[in-house]
């Protein structure tokens, strides 16, 4: 019975759009390197990618927030949360990125999202064979 | 230049609040309009096995089939068109092509054939077609849209000749296609199957038990929902299993479940994965409910639906693209009241969503 | 027409010895103003830096700089002066600080407010002279000066050394 009570104040109908209001954007990477063999903790992980933004952006873009939400040791793939504004730096330092202790790495993007639940349900990962 | 550095790129989130019980809610338009689902994922709190009835929809769930190297021009098939798109609904779309390079094809339950393709492919293809939303300067693609049940477009009609022979003789477009029926399933796509090499699927379910979880008190309390962005955020940390147990000053990661928070001592986590059929989608909301009768613990439960990523159309015909996520997926939060919310996200040019 | 629009910087090096500033030449400032933006803004600062950056006027006298910077980064890059502590000159480590003093579309009005600000510098110290002999010869120096005679920048100079003899 209660649902019918209720229907008169719980039909209000409401609906919101919001426009680049996400504060944070989340992006998958991985980090592919020349010798596989090579490990990575999470935090020389992030402390290389704050390497790479500091070599590009100086003591400025080192300071900038972002964090490492998962991390993956043996497939070197990471989930990282930037602020929507850092995104175009962070990214942009992943790409120039071109070298871990003297040998070539390379930073592969695999997918950027406002939303983390995005990054949970790529079709693209869809194996059937 | 430097401006741009902090420039944000455009995200679009639709919620809605209603409830249903309300008869203009548009629930069922809304899920049925997403055409082209890859992954439902269901959030029970205070749930450690999922309720039989549960289990037995999602077991239900519709098989798809995959066609490998299938061209296009068999869609265009007299046999085909009779048996799938005339009756029931057929859902296609190409599979392990990328949107953003290749050409992708999608075949809607409405009958139409939708196919983007790059500049070449569209010229040597020869037939009308419109400028994608998408197109860059340097790499402009099209949209070739057509009803496949409109007169013009009947087996032997000027339309349906001049598209086949295009598909057929001159872009010779070849592609793994993803392909399921409703209500027939694969007794109706046999005309297409039978040529070519194509497996059956059934989706793929994961069950995943969670204990200690923490969550946004504010779901279980009452109706003022938390700030939409941040319950997306949780939510997708608890789909993606990222501890959300950090303090503040921790290097690596400051991510925290949104305050006031509870913890829930246990919570399941239920996905199905493939080609998804949005009416057992919709069968799926109806036994959520029925779910959410019984007297419980918690009285809501989510649910979450991604989109195809490559699919060329989001929710109805409007065109999708990918530019860095692609996502459109769409996230019900239901109450014990019959009320929803209903979070949409499309990617950042594509229309709104409904 | 389009033009390259550029933005000028006015500033003031300070330094705690005034005899060390006849040793800065526009090389030396422009040398230390790419490694404090390289050092804070990184590569990608130093590249907006390598392009329509230059020093375009000094005087050793006063420390007076003009800074020419491109209009679409003059912020980022202007954001990088407070960090610099010292400059390089001649073999030497001179301690100093950027003060800027005002932003200007062209070299013209930064001039100008250069010349109301050196006035008001002057008006400001003139109060604080010792004795009158002092005021007497201020007034002097400033008579003997008129914009007729010579370039505006004999003007500043001018009105700069005076500020000088104020303190």
């Amino acid at each position: 019975m209660r649902p019918v009570d209720k229907k008169g104040e719980s039909a209000v109908y409401q609906r919101v759009v919001l426009k680049n209001a996400s504060p944070y954007h989340y992006m998958k990477v991985c980090l592919v390197l020349e010798d596989e063999s090579t490990r990575l903790s999470a935090v020389d992980f992030k402390q290389f990618i704050i390497t790479g933004l500091k070599s590009l952006f100086g003591e400025v873009g080192a300071a900038l927030n972002f964090d490492l939400l998962k991390y993956n040791e043996e497939t070197l793939s990471a989930i990282l949360r930037v602020y929507s504004r850092g995104l175009v730096k962070l990214w942009s330092s992943l790409t120039l990125l071109g070298s871990y202790q003297n040998q070539a790495c390379a930073f592969r993007v695999l997918q950027v999202s406002p939303f983390l639940l995005a990054l949970t349900g790529n079709s693209r990962e869809l194996q059937l064979d | 230049m430097s401006v741009d550095l902090d420039q944000t790129p455009r995200s679009l989130l639709v919620c809605d609040r209603s409830s249903f019980l309300d008869e203009k809610n548009r629930i069922s338009s809304q899920v049925e309009q997403l055409h082209f689902n890859y992954k439902v994922s269901v959030l029970l709190p205070e749930c450690s096995s999922a309720p039989s009835h549960l289990d037995s929809v999602l077991n239900s769930f519709s098989s798809f089939y995959l066609i490998r190297k299938l061209p296009i021009h068999e869609l265009l098939d007299k046999h085909f068109l009779e048996m799938a798109v005339y009756q029931g609904s057929a859902y296609g779309v190409s599979y392990r092509t990328r949107i953003d390079e290749d050409n992708c094809v999608a075949l809607m339950p409405n009958g139409r054939l939708c196919l983007t393709l790059d500049k070449d492919s569209f010229q040597l293809l020869g037939f009308e077609g419109k400028l994608s939303r998408f197109t860059h300067r340097t790499n402009s693609r099209y949209v070739v849209s057509v009803d496949l049940t409109d007169s013009s477009m009947a087996p032997g009609g000027r339309g349906y000749l001049r598209l086949l022979t295009g598909l057929r003789s001159r872009l010779h477009l070849k592609c793994d296609f993803l392909l399921s029926h409703h209500p027939g399933g694969g007794a109706s796509l046999q005309p297409l199957l039978s040529h070519y090499d194509w497996s059956e699927h059934r989706p793929e379910i994961s069950t995943h038990a969670l204990t200690h979880l923490s969550c946004p008190a504010q779901l279980t309390s009452d109706l003022q929902s938390c700030d939409p962005h941040s319950f997306l955020e949780w939510l997708g940390a608890v789909d993606g299993d990222i501890s959300s147990e950090n303090s503040p000053s921790s290097f690596l990661s400051s991510f925290v479940c949104p305050e006031p928070k509870t913890t829930l001592s246990q919570a399941l986590s239920i996905s199905v994965c493939g080609l998804l059929l949005p009416q057992d989608v919709h069968r799926l909301i109806q036994e959520i409910r029925c779910y959410l009768e019984q007297p419980l613990l918690e009285s809501w439960v989510s649910l979450t639906v991604h989109g195809f990523v490559d699919s060329p159309v989001s929710w109805g015909g409007s065109e999708h693209g990918v530019l860095r996520g692609g996502e459109n997926f769409y996230t019900l939060l239901m109450f014990h009241d019959h009320t929803y919310h209903l979070h949409l996200a499309t990617g950042a040019h594509d229309i709104c969503p409904p | 027409m389009v033009r390259v629009k550029s933005r000028y910087l006015l500033c003031e090096v300070n330094v705690s010895d005034r005899s060390r500033l006849l040793l800065l030449d526009d090389r030396t400032i422009a040398v230390a103003v790419k490694a404090v933006v390289a050092r804070t803004h990184g590569d990608y600062g130093a590249a907006l830096c390598s392009v329509g950056f230059s020093v375009k006027y000094l005087n050793a006298h006063t420390g007076i700089v003009f800074l020419r910077l491109p209009k679409r980064c003059y912020r980022l890059l202007w954001s990088a002066l407070p960090f610099i502590t010292s400059v390089e000159a001649r073999g030497q480590k001179i301690p100093c600080f950027l003060n800027c003093l005002h932003v200007g579309g062209t070299i013209r009005t930064c001039q100008k407010f250069l010349i109301r600000y050196n006035t008001q510098q002057l008006h400001r110290m003139l109060p604080k002279c010792k004795n009158e002999e002092e005021k007497q010869q201020v007034r002097q120096a400033i008579l003997n000066c008129s914009l007729t005679r010579g370039k505006n920048e004999a003007l500043e100079d001018e009105l700069g050394s005076e500020e000088d003899e104020g303190e």
